[in-house]
């Protein structure tokens, strides 16, 4: 009797991400089309409004590269933390308090010319969002506790700070009522790159480049990015390897904390010019599928920061042609990423069949 | 690989022997038949044919890799032969899981205990037996005491399995079988985490099981065992049985080793002492949970060893002097410099090297390439600034790689690829790289083939030149071959420390990892009385002790 | 009774109906946890439970069939998270975390055309003889049958675990699954038992709230009770006990939150939301201080690698 059985792998699948990922897209759409089906939505031409409206043209494609800027900065700061098994799912309240952060600075020095209103928002928003993410780490470090559950409560305290400053001391007078700050000064809000080539694509993107590259240098070429990567991989050999251990799981969380808070500066002064809820959005979330998928390699994190912004601005033209409700978003994500998780298994493993007497 | 020149069993070994004729008209219990299993390329069982008889113990003699471990794991349904058949009271059965051996009547007790700490003994025993839903724990406690007196294993049913020592939980494992019946019992190296006394309790437990008619297998590399329980022997080499016969057919232990290589083997090395120098590792009054009052110092160009079962202390004592534990109470020095001091920064040039006993957890990290295996104690080495050279790194793990012949050569490859003893050596490759002052080796030859032993004991002992060793092992014939001078420890002290030539008190060696301190070694009765509470069981060792054949075995191999 | 006492009764009242769909995920995703399995998409499966139970009584008329349709569904979803880590080893913390995006996301999308309608569901009455205790009966027995449901499942948890064959080897699944391997059981098996299981009490926990603690369905009606739940499964050391006394604190917190912004209380509302989170994060803290995480079964996390 022959039966297939499982073997581990010597050495990982080669080019194992991109098809895995290619075939959890499938399932995934082959999922959320049926669903759609059963609510009375045609499939398939949900699909083509989905794929148009994310990547079909230069409008959908500057559509999704906008999105795409903050979900890469988050998706940098997740990655780097998930590689630690740190499990920071605070990214979603991190960004809240960069945006607050950066809406203090703003609100602080309204005079500031640009070449100085800029750097100081973006600081501001690093260090709310580090700290934002440091408390968590130093519960954990401290006092032992899970910082799944800490971060999670710390989104859920941060997306309600944000909304108490906006309906309360921050409110725009002139705002009729709506929770929102008074719009941004000139200086502080980051501009397009250049409105006749790239449209409405701004500085931000400029912002993640480096952002990138001073990341990937870190982690390949110093010593601290090193200790990073093998603190990871086995904490007892780090701790063996005399490595700060601690400190490194401080670092990664308030990293990941600090981009998170770039990501809430950019959304805040770029896409909306001011502070309101409506920023809120779910990057946080949206970034831990992308951190996953990519098992921290930049390239592949941009790759795939771009690809479910286009999901996610495929989405919103779902809901403007089709009405299908902006949650259809969720089930995509939800879906793709248990589909990840499932075939990352061919990755590790493979069937033989082996005969049996 | 002489074995540990302890005393054994004072039962004289007729009775148990004649009660033992009684079953060896029956057909054997199980027949393995032609069995083959390979992993990847590696042949471990090739061809291998033997018969498990009831009354009868039959020892598996092997080094460590000959394929024992495999064997016996198939025989117990936990992995499944590539090829051959498993006859059970003549007939060929499948075993698709532990189940279906269980359900045959074969049962292994694993080398790593599988038992639940937070559960107790009863709990443990009962676990997946119970014939009721509803569990009573009072009835459990009952019919597991009862158990326990019928075969003489010393245990408390209702006590909390975390909290028992090695030799309880052994028998906790052992119970488990009984309890189902199992006509087969498998014992994996039972020995390893035993004290002598221990051992001798296990060999009357077995040779009283053999009595009531159950089949057992013990498998072991430890030869002068073998030759004090087994009726049979069976000695694989390299996945292939080589021989098998009853015990009465071998004269000693050095015919033994010979059929089990295949050569004249008992290791030896030609260690030349080398005058000390100045101390390099100096531990006074160490205390602290595991630990109580250990003072040790160690020179430049001494190799001092511990000794002694795993478990009593070794750990906690590796751990306060590598830096992995603060000290509690008491001070450790490293090169003359604090324990604080010493262990601030991260690791550099002429410190000290830690070559664990767990290669694969602690010294490296399996997936990552040997380059960054080897910069996880030599990053300091090559940092310019904040940044990493890498390149040099490369080349410096390129050579290190060459000169201690780590296969497969290939530094990008992931450290999965390597096996135990190249892995091995590529951790003493970096940590001598560092040119360290003070080197603690934990069981560094485990798990290693003879020639990765020779080639390990030759590094340890060319470092002597610039260091001082601290090896840390449960093998005595490699302390005894290495070390200047031997600390033997128990629970958390050290009995003794005494320098190799002492030879009377090497003799006493077993007697000490048994906690018996030999103050008085010219006279062995006063050591005896002063030390084991239990007359009934000492009874007789005292003669034991001074067996001239032991002590030509251990210091004279042929 | 004087109008204080009759309020601090009320209130009391309240938190018992506020704790109880805490308490029934908490006790699920203890059994899940014991068993070794961490799932954290509890928070995806009470809330799809939410809403299959109010489309099951909306559209049968019988809140009976809303609160299996809501097990199942719960279970259902959960079999989704054995799936990924039982038979593909994917990552437990990840897959529970996909789950409750997905979980999330359906009920949003499914409920939409729902939102606002109310039901019939479940309506309190008074338990006979009992609810005539001074004090105890007004707090305790004048509920609906989905609160009397849950005062049976503390002690059946402990019986479970303590005095049955199946919870000795699910217990022994969860802290040392070679060794219940060994013993002839199947870890796997039991833990798919355990992550079903599980998921069905999380989804009965999401039923509550939309056929009794409300009669209608709203968007993100839990507001994070499964991760409250999931916390207090390590406040709770684990153990039955301390899950009730956690599950009633947050009902209390709830209540206390509900009655304060009715009375019009000065405090804004978005940082009085705050207080069931907050109250969370120093619920964990004073556990792990005390070596919570200890008490964690052993194995709780390691996938179960296949036999080779």
């Amino acid at each position: 009797m022959f039966l297939p059985r499982v073997v581990k792998r010597q050495e990982p699948l080669q080019w194992g991400s991109f098809f895995i990922f290619a075939a959890a897209l499938v399932v995934s759409l082959g999922v959320s089309c049926a669903l759609l089906a059963v609510h009375g939505k045609p499939p398939l031409k949900a699909l083509a409004v989905l794929w148009s409206g994310g990547f079909g043209g230069p409008f959908a494609l500057e559509d999704t590269l906008l999105k795409s800027i903050p979900i890469f900065l988050c998706s940098l700061g997740v990655a780097v933390s998930f590689r630690m098994q740190v499990w920071n799912i605070g990214a979603e309240g991190q960004f809240a308090l960069g945006a607050v952060g950066a809406t203090w600075a703003v609100l602080a020095f309204p005079g500031l010319p640009m070449w100085a209103m800029m750097p100081v928002m973006f600081l501001c928003a690093a260090v709310a969002g580090g700290l934002w993410a440091a408390v968590p780490a130093v519960l954990r470090l401290r006092f032992g506790m899970n910082e799944i559950i800490s971060t999670l409560m710390f989104n859920y305290i941060g997306i309600l700070f944000l909304q108490f400053l906006v309906y309360g001391a921050w409110k725009d007078p002139a705002s009729f009522g709506f929770p929102m700050t008074p719009i941004f000064p000139k200086a502080a809000i980051i501009g397009p790159i250049s409105p006749a080539t790239l449209g409405r694509v701004h500085w931000g993107l400029a912002v993640c480049a480096g952002v990138a590259v001073l990341l990937a240098v870190f982690l390949k070429r110093t010593r601290l990015g090193f200790e990073l990567l093998a603190g990871g991989e086995n904490p007892r050999a780090a701790r063996y390897a005399r490595m700060p251990y601690n400190l490194l799981v401080l670092l990664v969380m308030s990293l990941c904390g600090a981009l998170a808070g770039f990501a809430g500066c950019i959304e805040t002064s770029a896409t909306v010019n001011r502070l309101q809820p409506s920023i809120m959005v779910g990057y946080g979330y949206t970034a831990i599928v992308v951190a996953w998928l990519s098992r921290l390699r930049v390239s592949s994190i941009a790759c795939f920061a771009f690809l479910l912004a286009g999901l996610r601005v495929g989405v919103e033209h779902l809901q403007l042609d089709l009405q299908v409700p902006a949650a259809f978003g969720g089930i995509l994500e939800g879906m793709i990423l248990l589909s990840v998780l499932a075939g990352q298994f061919f990755d590790r493993y493979r069937f033989t069949l082996k005969g049996r007497s | 690989m002489s074995d540990t020149p302890h005393t054994h069993a004072a039962v004289a070994p007729e009775t148990p022997r004649r009660a033992r004729e009684a079953h060896a008209h029956l057909p054997p219990v199980v027949r393995l038949d032609g069995i083959c299993k390979s992993f990847g390329k590696v042949r471990a069982n090739h061809d291998i044919t033997l018969d498990i008889r009831p009354g009868c113990i039959k020892a598996l003699l092997g080094e460590n890799g000959a394929g024992k471990s495999t064997l016996m794991s198939i025989l117990a349904g936990k992995l499944r032969q590539d090829s051959g058949s498993i006859i059970v009271d003549g007939t060929p059965t499948v075993f698709a899981s532990p189940r279906d051996a269980l359900r045959a009547g074969i049962g292994m007790v694993y080398q790593h205990f599988m038992l639940v700490d937070s559960m107790t003994v009863a709990e443990n025993v009962l676990l997946g037996q119970s014939p009721h839903m509803l569990l009573r724990p009072a009835r459990m406690r009952d019919e597991v005491a009862a158990l326990a007196e019928r075969y003489g294993l010393a245990v408390e049913p209702a006590a909390r399995v975390g909290g028992l020592s090695m030799g309880e939980r052994q028998r906790v494992e052992i119970l488990k079988l009984l309890y189902r019946d199992s006509r087969v019992l498998i014992l994996d190296e039972p020995t390893a985490v035993l004290t002598p006394r221990e051992t001798d309790q296990l060999f009357e437990a077995m040779w009283r099981m053999a009595d009531q008619g159950k089949a057992l297998v013990f498998i072991s590399h430890k030869l002068q065992e073998v030759l004090t329980v087994a009726d049979e022997i069976a000695i694989l080499r390299r996945g292939e049985v080589v021989d098998e016969f009853s015990e009465a057919d071998v004269p000693n232990q050095t015919v033994l080793a010979n059929r089990m290589v295949g050569r004249d083997v008992v290791l030896q090395v030609d260690a030349k002492r080398l005058a000390p120098v100045d101390t390099v590792l100096s531990v006074e009054h160490l205390s602290g949970p595991g630990l109580s009052d250990v003072s040790l110092t160690v020179r430049r160009g001494e190799i001092v060893a511990i000794a002694g079962v795993a478990g009593n202390g070794q750990k906690e004592l590796v751990e306060a002097i590598c830096g992995l534990a603060r000290p509690e109470a008491g001070e450790v020095r490293i090169l003359g410099r604090p324990w604080r001091e010493f262990f601030a920064g991260p690791p550099g040039r002429r410190g000290l090297a830690y070559i664990p006993e767990d290669r694969q957890g602690l010294a490296t990290c399996r997936q990552l390439d040997l380059v960054d295996n080897f910069l996880l104690t030599t990053r300091n080495l090559f940092a310019k600034g904040v940044f990493l050279d890498r390149a040099e790194a490369v080349n410096a793990v390129k050579r290190v790689v060459w000169e201690y012949n780590v296969q497969p050569g290939d530094i990008t490859a992931s450290a999965r690829a390597l096996s135990g003893g190249n892995l091995q050596k590529l951790v003493i490759g970096r940590e001598f790289f560092r040119k360290p002052e003070v080197i603690v080796a934990e069981n560094p030859t485990q798990g290693l083939d003879i020639s990765a032993t020779e080639e390990v004991w030759g590094r340890l002992l060319e470092a002597r030149s610039t260091a001082g060793v601290l090896l840390v092992t449960g093998d005595l014939n490699e302390a005894l071959e290495l070390a200047d001078r031997i600390a033997v420890m128990y629970r958390g002290r050290f009995i003794d420390v005494f320098d190799k030539d002492d030879a009377a008190k090497v003799q006493a060696i077993g007697l000490m990892m048994a906690g018996v301190r030999p103050d008085e070694p010219d006279e062995p009765d006063e050591a005896d009385k002063a030390g084991e509470p239990d007359e009934a069981d000492k009874a007789g060792e005292p003669d034991e002790l001074g067996d001239p054949d032991q002590k030509d075995e251990a210091e004279t191999p042929a | 009774m004087d109008m204080d006492t009759a309020l601090l009764l009320s209130i009391l009242a309240a938190t018992v109906q506020s704790g109880t769909p805490i308490l029934y995920a908490t006790l699920g995703e203890m059994f899940t946890e014991r068993s070794g399995v961490l799932n954290l998409g509890v928070e995806g499966m009470m809330i799809v439970g939410a809403f299959t139970a109010f489309l099951a009584t909306h559209l049968t008329g019988n809140p009976w069939a809303g609160v299996l349709a809501a097990g199942l569904c719960g279970g259902g979803l959960s079999l989704l998270h054995g799936v990924v880590c039982l038979v593909f080893q994917g990552n437990q913390v990840v897959s529970g975390l996909a789950l409750t995006i997905l979980g999330l996301g359906l009920a949003d999308f499914l409920g939409t055309p729902y939102v606002g309608i109310t039901t019939t569901g479940f309506q309190a009455f008074a338990v006979p003889v009992l609810a005539d205790i001074p004090v105890l009966g007004t707090i305790f027995f004048r509920h609906d049958a989905l609160v009397y449901l849950s005062y049976l499942l503390p002690p059946l948890f402990w019986l479970f675990m303590a005095r049955t064959r199946a919870g000795l080897a699910l217990r022994a699944a969860g802290e040392h699954p070679a060794a219940a391997s060994a013993a002839g059981l199947s870890p796997v098996r039991i833990r798919w038992c355990g992550i079903f299981t599980g998921g069905f009490l999380a989804g009965l926990g999401g039923a509550y709230l939309s056929l009794a603690y409300t009669h209608l369905w709203t968007n993100n009606m839990t507001s994070g009770r499964g991760w409250i739940a999931v916390a207090l499964v390590i406040f709770a050391f684990w153990r039955p006990g301390r899950a009730v006394f956690g599950a009633y604190l947050f009902g209390g917190v709830m209540a206390l939150q509900l009655r304060l912004q009715a009375m019009g209380a000065n405090l804004p509302s978005s940082l009085m939301l705050m207080l069931p989170y907050a109250l969370t994060v120093l619920v964990l803290l004073a556990s792990s201080a005390r070596g919570g995480g200890r008490a964690a079964p052993a194995a709780l996390g390691v996938n179960i690698e296949p036999e080779e």
